[in-house]
């Protein structure tokens, strides 16, 4: 089986710093994956490089067999891939709805005569996002600027609007940092059965050990640009290395 | 979870019309406010003498021109100092076509789509720079324009007059009431599809794009292509604007375009503020009546902007919570 993420070789180098050093890291299809390390170990890097926002000096990235880098940046929602940032990006201009409808975007007429004319897609793009917020119990919210909303409300809307691009493979930049234990646990158990439902691939980056830990079958763990654990959670979690990299840590 | 919005986590919801693109509302009424405002402007032909109704028909042809410009400042982020020019272009296309005998409705789509070509050809390379590129190319767009009229189009630097459009006799209208209700209804057009593209796909993505680019870009949103449309539409409305200009006048000259007109047009656009319908109204007011720039209405800017940063439309969207009643 073709997997939906195969990472090779990836090295990016900041100057004279090394953040990612020949990281390989493999994600089945309807795999959830965790990425854990201590700050700085390069785990957004990563994300960077699988979404192009970050070009790495070396190594090889597929989604679904599909060669990543050759293609540009807007492509990346069409190759099947959402992500969500550390920091929730999501647009303060726009309300709710807005946000999640134009995370389906690649569905909608592009130009702007289509755009104005098509007003049927538009409809058809109302409904869609109207399912999403619903799974994400953000329906009452649709009409409200995505402006001011707490943090937590908005990591949901962020990722509300990775799932309405429909994708093959969904990368959470620390869904839960910020987040308290009760909305932590809820999130969690959005994703899982989001998850269920869909059978996305999911590769998730979290300090929160918990989260990670309950959500995640399997874990790959990086420190200082290396990889040093991949493997099944149980595993992992009570390996030396892994333990004094992070876990000890907390 | 609750589907409320919880307060009290710290996060402060940031008040009405404290950035451009804010597109909550502030006004409680907008049908009724709608309804008035056009009860009211189909009312003004019969209640104001010729001269007065000739200034407030160049009004909406000004309102016209900053829902374009808007479109690309105010929406995308992005400064044009070209839309003089667009809308010269668009008023001498009008002119010309009038002067070779063609029934005036059909340089309305031919001033249009002139414009919409040149913001093609303009914006595309453009755009694919970075924002601040876009104000050089408009800018030297605006400069080059006037000249190149006064070499190239019939009249030269005399200017070109045109015909009117003239009232047909069954409506009992005299041409000036004509001429107003024709750019109302151009003007209550443009805000109809302003408003449609604003809230479609093509909108969105403008508005991400202005917001966070590299997180719409994932999305896949093109900024070079979204960019390049934006702009092109909004050189379209000022070529529209730019006919408009010509049927209320009557007469066209290469000094009317010059780029006093595109910095006096991006100026209004910022003291009406960015992004609202409302403070494209205001700035054409602005544009029609301020006094040509010089030290007073230099001044005028300077004094707007630094008390209300987001022009007039932010002032007044803020005047509810400064009389305690949050509405936002």
């Amino acid at each position: 089986m073709v997997p939906m993420l195969e990472i090779g070789r990836l090295t990016v180098r900041f100057g004279g710093v090394t953040a990612l050093d020949a990281v390989g890291l493999v994600a089945g299809p309807g795999e959830v994956v965790g990425l854990i390390g201590p700050n700085g170990a390069g785990k957004s890097t990563l994300f960077d490089c699988v979404t192009r926002r970050r070009d790495p000096d070396d190594g090889v990235i597929r989604v679904a067999g599909q060669d990543v880098l050759a293609r540009p940046p807007h492509a990346v929602a069409g190759s099947g891939v959402a992500r969500t940032f550390q920091h929730p990006a999501v647009f303060p201009g726009l309300s709710v709805r807005e946000n999640v409808m134009t995370g389906a975007h690649r569905f909608g007429a592009e130009g702007f005569w289509r755009a104005a004319f098509a007003r049927d897609g538009e409809r058809r793009l109302r409904a869609h996002a109207d399912r999403v917020l619903d799974r994400f119990g953000l329906l009452g919210l649709g009409d409200h600027p995505a402006a001011g909303l707490p943090y937590g409300v908005l990591k949901r809307v962020e990722i509300a609007r990775a799932v309405a691009a429909e994708p093959r493979l969904l990368l959470l930049d620390e869904p839960a940092g910020g987040l308290g234990p009760e909305e932590a646990l809820a999130l969690s158990g959005l994703i899982r059965d989001l998850h269920r439902a869909t059978g996305l691939t999911v590769v998730v980056v979290e300090h929160h050990m918990e989260f990670v830990l309950g959500l995640c079958g399997r874990i790959v763990c990086l420190d200082l640009g290396h990889k040093i654990a991949d493997g099944p959670t149980h595993v992992v979690r009570r390996d030396p290395a892994v333990i004094a990299a992070c876990l000890g840590a907390r | 979870m609750t589907a409320e919005p919880r307060t009290g986590t710290g996060h402060r919801r940031p008040a009405v019309g404290q950035y451009a693109g804010d597109r909550r509302r502030a006004w409680p009424y907008p049908r009724t406010a709608l309804a008035m405002a056009a009860a009211a402007a189909a009312a003004v032909p019969f209640l104001v003498p010729p001269y007065p109704l000739y200034r407030v028909t160049l009004v909406l042809v000004y309102v016209v021109a900053l829902l374009g410009l808007d479109l690309v400042t105010g929406h995308g982020g992005l400064i044009s100092l070209g839309h003089g020019a667009f809308f010269g272009v668009g008023a001498y296309t009008a002119a010309i076509l009038l002067a070779a005998g063609a029934p005036y409705p059909v340089t309305l789509p031919a001033a249009g789509l002139v414009a919409y070509g040149l913001g093609h050809a303009f914006g595309r390379p453009a755009v694919r720079l970075s924002g601040l590129y876009l104000a050089v190319v408009t800018f030297a767009v605006a400069v080059a324009v006037p000249p190149l009229i006064r070499r190239l189009a019939p009249g030269g630097a005399m200017g070109l007059p045109a015909r009117t459009p003239g009232a047909p006799s069954f409506t009992g209208l005299d041409d000036d009431q004509w001429v107003y209700l024709l750019v109302l209804a151009v003007t209550a057009a443009a805000f109809a599809l302003t408003r449609v593209v604003i809230r479609s796909t093509a909108g969105r993505a403008l508005a991400a794009l202005r917001a966070d680019a590299g997180a719409a870009e994932l999305l896949g949103i093109r900024p070079p292509a979204t960019r390049a449309h934006a702009f092109a539409w909004s050189a379209l409305y000022a070529g529209v604007a730019g006919c408009l200009f010509t049927w209320t006048t009557g007469f066209v000259a290469p000094e009317s375009f010059t780029v006093t007109l595109s910095i006096t047009l991006l100026a209004g656009l910022v003291i009406g503020g960015l992004g609202t319908v409302p403070g494209a109204v205001i700035g054409a007011v602005v544009v029609a009546f301020l006094p040509a720039p010089g030290l007073v209405s230099g001044l005028a800017l300077i004094v707007v902007l630094a008390v209300a940063p987001h022009g007039v439309t932010g002032l007044a969207r803020r005047l509810p919570s400064f009389l305690g009643k949050d509405r936002a």
